[in-house]
C-alpha cells in the first residue's frame, strides 16, 4: 500500500505540478458533449466560459487554441508534461476516453470492430446530424425573413437523419446507440436535447424520446447538461407564456447574425491582426 | 500474405468516395470500387451496408469489416495499415492532431461546402442570402486552414509531413476551387491565403492526388458536372 502510494507520488513529480484540464465552452450542444464526457470520467476540469455576444471565441488569445474560433477546445497537460490544445468535439472526446477511460466505460478496446463500428456513428453525428440540425435552428431562428425552401430542406433532412437514429434504437438491445452506453449516446444526446429548440418534435421519434429519457436519468449527465450555466432548453420549452424563448431567439439571432456579418466583413479585408 | 481487395461502394463524381481512395493509393492498398447511383442510396441493398444510405462506405475482406462514414473509414485504414506513419503519427500530440483535423474536414468542410454548391450550382431557385451564408463559410474555412498552416509552419497541416489529415481536404477544395471560379470569387484568394494556395498545390503533385483528381474530373465531365 504504502509502496503504490510512494510510486504514484514519484510519477506525479515527474510530469511537475498537475494542471487541471481547462475546459472552454458555452451553453451549447457542442459543448455539453464535454462537460458531460468529463462528469461520467470524473475528470476533474476549470470551465472558461465564452461570451459569443463579445465575441470572445474569435479573440487573438482563444485563436491560438482554436484556430476556428469555436467551442468545445480543452487545454490538457500530457504525462510527459507538455500542454495540448484540442478543439472539434469529436475528437476531444476521441482524446478523452484515449487517455483517461482505461476501464472503457465510454468505448471498446482500440482495434476492435465495435470500437471502428462506434467511429462510424461518431462521424455520422459531427457531420451529418450535427450540422444539419444547425442549418435548421438557422433558418427557423435566426433568419428573421423566412425562407421557406431553406427551412423545408432542413427540416426534411434533419427530421430523416433522427429517423435513420430511430431505427438504430429500435433494432438496439441495450436501449443506448451501441451495445451500452458511449460517447456516441453522449454526442448524439446533447443535440436532441435541443431538437425542440431546432423545430424537431420528439412525438415523431418515439424510440428516441424513450431513449432521451433513460440518457437524462444518468446523474452525469444532468450535471455536465448544466455547465457552465443551466441548460435553456427544457426551461424554454415547458415555458407556456413564450416569452422566455422570444428573449433566447433574440439573444441567440443577435450573437449569430453580427457575427456573421462581421465574419463576412473579415473576409473582405484581412484583419490586420491576424 | 498479400492483402485482398477493399470493396468500396463509390460514385463517379462525389467527394467523399474519392476522399478515401486518395488514402487507398497512399497505403498502396488495393480496392475496387463498386459505383453506386444516388438514386440507389436510400434502397434497402445499400442501406443494410451504410443505414444513413451515404457514400462511402467500405468491406474489408481481410478483417471481415463493413464501415461507413469517410472519416472512420480514414481512421481504420490507417490504424491497420500505416504502422510505419507514411501519412500518420502514433506519436503525442501529432497523432491528437491528426485526428483533429480530420474532424473539421468532416464536421466544418465536407457539410457546408456541400451546402454551398447546392445553392449556388443546383437549386433551381436563386436564394441570394443562402449562397452567401454557405459560399462565406468556404472561404473562412479557406482561411482557418491558411492560418494553420502558417502556425505550424513545415507547409503540412500536423508535423512536418503531408498526413491524411491533409489529403482529406483534396477533393472538396478541388470542388471549392470549381465553384469559386464559376462565381467569380477565385480572383485574389492565392495572394490572400499564400500558404493555402502552396499547401494544395504540394499534394497536387503526389502520384495518389493527382490520380484521383482526374478520375473525379472525369467522372464529373462524362456527366456533365462542373469540376
Ligand atoms: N464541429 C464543431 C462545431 C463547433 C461549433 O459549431 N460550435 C459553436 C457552438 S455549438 C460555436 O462555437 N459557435 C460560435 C461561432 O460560430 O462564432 C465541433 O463539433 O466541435
Ligand atoms: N459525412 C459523410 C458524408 C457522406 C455524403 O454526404 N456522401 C454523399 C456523396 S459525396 C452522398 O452519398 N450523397 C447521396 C445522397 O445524399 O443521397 C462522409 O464523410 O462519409
Amino acid at each position: 500500500m504504502a509502496a503504490a502510494i510512494h510510486s504514484n507520488s514519484a510519477a506525479e513529480a515527474s510530469k511537475g505540478p498537475q494542471q487541471p484540464l481547462t475546459l472552454y465552452t458555452t451553453q451549447t450542444p457542442n459543448g455539453i458533449k464535454i462537460s458531460i464526457a468529463l462528469e461520467e470520467l470524473e475528470i476533474p476540469y476549470k470551465v472558461f466560459k465564452h461570451d459569443f455576444v463579445a465575441r470572445t471565441q474569435k479573440e487573438p488569445w482563444y485563436l491560438a487554441i482554436n484556430p476556428n474560433g469555436r467551442i468545445p477546445a480543452i487545454t490538457d497537460t500530457f504525462s510527459d508534461g507538455s500542454q495540448i490544445h484540442l478543439w472539434e468535439s469529436g475528437s476531444i472526446l476521441k482524446y478523452l476516453v484515449e487517455q483517461y477511460d482505461k476501464d472503457f466505460k465510454l468505448w471498446y478496446p482500440a482495434g476492435t470492430r465495435e470500437n471502428y463500428e462506434l467511429f462510424s456513428w461518431l462521424f455520422f453525428q459531427i457531420g451529418g446530424l450535427g450540422p444539419m440540425q444547425g442549418q435548421m435552428t438557422h433558418f427557423n431562428r435566426h433568419v428573421t425573413e423566412k425562407i421557406p425552401y431553406a427551412i423545408e430542406r432542413y427540416s426534411n433532412e434533419t427530421r430523416r437523419l433522427y429517423s435513420v437514429l430511430e431505427k438504430q434504437l429500435a433494432t438496439s438491445q441495450s436501449g443506448f446507440i451501441l451495445s451500452k452506453f458511449t460517447i456516441v449516446d453522449i454526442c448524439f444526446w446533447s443535440m436532441v436535447a435541443a431538437s425542440g429548440w431546432a423545430g424537431v418534435s420528439l412525438a415523431e421519434f418515439p424510440e428516441i424520446h424513450r431513449w432521451y429519457e433513460k440518457v437524462l436519468s444518468r446523474p452525469s449527465v444532468a450535471k455536465g447538461m448544466n455547465v457552465p450555466e443551466p441548460h435553456p432548453i427544457q426551461v424554454l420549452m415547458d415555458d407556456k407564456t413564450g416569452q422566455k424563448a422570444k428573449e433566447f431567439e433574440e439573444y441567440s439571432r443577435s450573437w449569430v447574425m453580427t457575427g456573421m456579418a462581421k465574419d463576412a466583413e473579415g473576409l473582405k479585408k484581412r484583419d490586420p491582426a491576424c | 500474405m498479400p492483402l485482398k481487395a477493399i470493396d468500396l461502394w463509390g460514385h463517379w463524381g462525389a467527394p467523399n468516395p474519392w476522399k478515401v481512395c486518395i488514402v487507398l493509393e497512399e497505403l498502396g492498398i488495393p480496392y475496387n470500387i463498386q459505383s453506386v447511383e444516388f438514386s440507389e442510396v436510400k434502397q434497402e441493398a445499400f442501406l443494410m451496408i451504410n443505414p444513413n444510405g451515404r457514400l462511402p462506405a467500405i468491406k474489408d475482406p481481410n478483417t471481415g469489416i463493413t464501415l461507413w462514414e469517410s472519416g472512420a473509414i480514414i481512421q481504420y485504414l490507417v490504424d491497420q495499415y500505416d504502422r510505419d506513419e507514411r501519412v500518420s503519427y502514433n506519436s503525442f500530440p501529432e497523432k491528437y492532431f491528426t485526428q483533429q483535423w480530420l474532424a473539421f474536414q468532416i464536421s466544418g468542410q465536407g457539410p457546408y461546402f456541400g451546402q454551398a454548391t447546392w445553392f449556388a450550382r443546383f437549386h433551381p431557385e436563386k436564394i441570394p442570402s443562402a449562397i452567401d451564408r454557405y459560399v462565406n463559410e468556404v472561404i473562412r474555412v479557406i482561411g482557418v486552414l491558411d492560418k494553420a498552416i502558417e502556425t505550424n509552419n513545415t507547409g503540412w497541416l500536423v508535423g512536418d509531413k503531408c498526413t491524411y489529415a491533409d489529403l482529406s481536404f483534396v477533393t472538396w477544395t478541388s470542388v471549392a476551387e470549381g465553384l469559386l471560379r464559376e462565381l467569380n470569387k477565385l480572383d485574389g484568394l492565392e495572394t490572400r491565403y499564400p500558404r493555402y494556395t502552396e499547401w494544395l498545390t504540394k499534394m497536387e503533385e503526389r502520384e495518389s492526388v493527382k490520380k484521383i483528381r482526374e478520375r473525379m474530373a472525369r467522372g464529373r465531365a462524362e456527366h456533365g458536372l462542373p469540376p
